[in-house]
């Protein structure tokens, strides 16, 4: 009951803050060049909507962030899984990537347009490139923190090494491995979007881009609550199978 | 069954268990107790094959050894359900998928978990978690069954139900048990023998067949003459 | 020893290269690298290029925490608010920061405001989110001697809420200082006429591919040491 109550609360703050956005836009307060209100934001959304216009370019960001992301995701943990089963291979290997880490994934995109062109394939690679560190990461502390008795367990029941990776390492990996996926679903999202403004390649970034230049503020303001969906929506996605799977942890 | 010859095991210097020799027979229920410190778990370890003795033999005439860990909290896989880490036994055994679920639930049932088959191990009591513990060295079908101090992080109550259960598995499976215990009274109560063991370093003190009639009972055997007299010519051995 | 496999990858990369198979001008090569960059080093414009990044990122991170404290602080002691302010902060934090640079052209053009705009937004929510829960978790006793001394609410804030919460606040302003860097060049590259970002853009439309690789160590190197810096300051 208290919870409807303060999603109520939360919903109405929500709309008065929408109000006010409105009431500033009318009144001219906010430069209309560049503020369109709230209705005009979401009238334009819907335009794009009834004409079929979103569509596309929303497919085209989609399926990028989506291709690298999870192309980043089985390299991580394969390659993870690997370099925790040697500590020659962590020591030679995870200094790398640590250094790797905080390098900006799109600083990769000038770069990779001189090796790779303007292309589909491109914004894939550096996507990937931009989300595997966290993944990567993530999962070579997880192989290694396996429960020293469930070794043991593992070892008396003479399991291969395969089987152990497979009924034990990789499941008592997955909560480093779904921070390190969260971690990187953001980043596709960002790595995706710069890429599509920068090599004009269509989808939402391009046609936001495209609509600076043209001073259609309502246009961007309709591509900043796609993007923001977008955001929400794969956060959401990635919580809720975490939940699932990692549904035996203690509440 | 087993047979322990002349084993010695020494860590960084220090010596944990010297020149210990036994035998455990088939069917049999051997209780071993001692102090803390005196090398029970690493015993236990090295017929498990865990851990290597520096010196001396052990020679196990079977297939496969299972052990009961004191820790079962850490022994358990959580994110299989109970069903599940019973499976895992049988996985090891290499018996097929679909005849899982006919030989885990009756094993499950003996246990009483039959209600929790499909529950995670985090969402049990300790009690039900050790008992799930057991459920799955069981299923692993072993010719020796290893138990490291299972019931010591459980209360007095719990530990009752379940030494009277464990007690009753080994009879009517005819296992070959080695338990391990600091609890004199509970490794009487159970033990077909005990062997009682000195500390610093860890050495056989006194070995005693308990001839006490099964089934025990909580109370009967407990007040049994004998069951005292067992108690006061073991209890000196546990003093430091 | 953890040089070892980036020598590895260099020396293959550099073998590759001067045997035709890595086309040079995508590629380049290490050796030309390093020219490259200590050219562009010693002619100032990498330290240019880098002082605005900087600059922009500065910007950021100081808009981002006199907003984001001034308003975790508010929302901290106030639970009613923070509560009802759940969803409308669920709605605008996924907001990916890059979808504000367009509207941000717009409004400022290209110039260094325009990055520290985009990058503010992205620093804004992990320093809101942090002093929320740094302020929220002062011990209440605390607070409660203010009101018994008669402080103002606005003096409660400044004088007791705010130090006693500073540790955990620092650690949002640390973490919005690594965005900061980040999302600044992330924007530079897709637009602005300085910073890092930009000047590898250009050398890329100059056709000049070794300053381009040069460039990304450059900004790897930097992003590393701002990493490693902070990590430090503790």
């Amino acid at each position: 009951m208290k919870r409807i109550l303060w999603g109520g609360a939360g919903l109405g703050l929500f709309c008065l803050l929408l109000l006010a956005w409105k009431l500033a836009a009318d009144a001219k307060l906010l430069n209309p060049l560049w503020f369109p209100g709230p209705d005009r934001s979401f009238a334009k959304l819907w335009e794009w909507i009834a004409t079929g216009a979103l569509w596309q370019p929303l497919g085209a960001t989609v399926w990028r962030m989506f291709a690298g992301w999870l192309a980043a995701c089985a390299v991580g943990i394969a390659l993870g899984a690997a370099i925790a089963s040697s500590s020659l291979a962590r020591k030679l290997l995870q200094p790398s990537a640590e250094f790797l880490r905080p390098l900006p994934a799109s600083a990769v995109l000038p770069p990779a347009i001189l090796v790779l062109g303007l292309s589909d394939a491109m914004i894939v690679f550096v996507v990937a490139f931009g989300c595997v560190w966290p993944i990567l990461l993530g999962a070579i502390q997880g192989f290694r923190s396996l429960e020293p008795r469930l070794v043991e367990v593992s070892r008396l029941m003479n399991f291969s090494p395969w089987k152990k990776a497979w009924a034990f390492q990789l499941p008592s990996a997955l909560p480093d491995i779904f921070a390190g996926m969260r971690v990187s679903i953001a980043i596709a999202l960002i790595v995706t979007v710069a890429s599509e403004m920068l090599s004009s390649q269509p989808g939402i970034g391009y046609l936001m881009l495209v609509a600076a230049r043209a001073f259609r503020s309502a246009d961007i303001f309709a591509g900043i609550i796609v993007l923001g969906a977008l955001g929400f929506a794969t956060n959401y996605g990635i919580q809720r199978l975490e939940d699932h799977l990692l549904r035996w942890r203690a509440g | 069954m087993l047979e322990v010859k002349n084993l010695d095991v020494a860590f960084g210097g220090s010596e944990v268990l010297r020149d210990l020799s036994f035998t455990v027979a088939e069917h049999e229920f051997v209780c071993l107790v001692g102090p803390s410190g005196c090398g029970k778990t690493t015993l236990l370890r090295v017929l498990a094959g865990l851990t290597a003795p520096t010196s001396g033999q052990v020679r196990f005439h079977g297939q496969t050894i299972a052990i009961v860990f004191q820790d079962y909290g850490r022994a358990l896989l959580p994110w299989r359900t109970v069903s599940g880490n019973v499976a895992l036994a049988l996985e090891a055994r290499g018996i097929p998928g679909a005849e899982h679920a006919g030989r885990v639930l009756p094993l499950l049932q003996k246990l009483n978990l039959g209600d929790h088959a499909d529950k995670f191990p985090l969402q049990l009591s300790g009690g039900m978690q050790q008992r799930l513990q057991i459920a799955r060295c069981l299923a692993q079908e072993p010719q020796v069954l290893l138990m490291d101090e299972p019931f010591g992080s459980l209360d007095a109550i719990t530990r009752q139900e379940l030494q009277d259960e464990v007690a009753r598995l080994a009879r009517d499976e005819r296992r070959t048990v080695v338990f391990v215990t600091h609890d004199l009274e509970e490794a009487i109560y159970l033990g077909d023998r005990v062997i009682a063991l000195a500390a610093n370093p860890g050495r056989i003190a006194e070995i005693v067949d308990i001839e006490l009639a099964r089934p025990r009972s909580q109370l009967a055997t407990r007040e049994d003459p004998r069951f005292l007299q067992y108690r006061h010519r073991l209890f000196k051995h546990l003093a430091h | 020893m953890a040089a070892i496999f980036p020598a590895l990858v260099l020396l293959l990369w550099e073998t590759l290269s001067r045997a035709g198979v890595l086309s040079e001008d995508g590629f380049s090569r290490p050796s030309h690298w390093a020219p490259a960059l200590v050219k562009a080093l010693g002619d100032g414009t990498l330290l240019t290029q880098t002082l605005e990044t900087f600059g922009a990122a500065f910007q950021a991170v100081l808009i981002a925490s006199i907003l984001g404290i001034a308003l975790g602080a508010v929302l901290g002691l106030f639970r009613p608010l923070e509560r009802a302010a759940q969803l409308t902060v669920d709605a605008l934090r996924p907001i990916p920061s890059v979808a504000l640079i367009p509207l941000s052209l717009l409004v400022f053009g290209f110039s260094r405001e325009m990055s520290a705009a985009v990058a503010a937004f992205a620093c804004f929510w992990p320093i809101l989110i942090v002093t929320t829960a740094s302020v929220r978790g002062v011990d209440p006793r605390l607070l409660e001697v203010g009101r018994m001394l008669g402080f103002s609410s606005g003096k409660i804030i400044l004088k007791l809420a705010l130090p006693a919460a500073l540790p955990g606040i620092l650690v949002g302003v640390r973490v919005a200082a690594g965005i900061a860097i980040v999302v600044t060049v992330t924007t530079e590259i897709v637009t602005n006429p300085r910073g890092l970002g930009h000047g590898m853009t250009m050398a890329a439309q100059g056709l000049q591919p070794d300053l381009v690789w040069a460039t990304l160590i450059w900004i790897g190197i930097v992003g590393w040491l701002v990493n490693w810096g902070l990590l430090r300051i503790k």
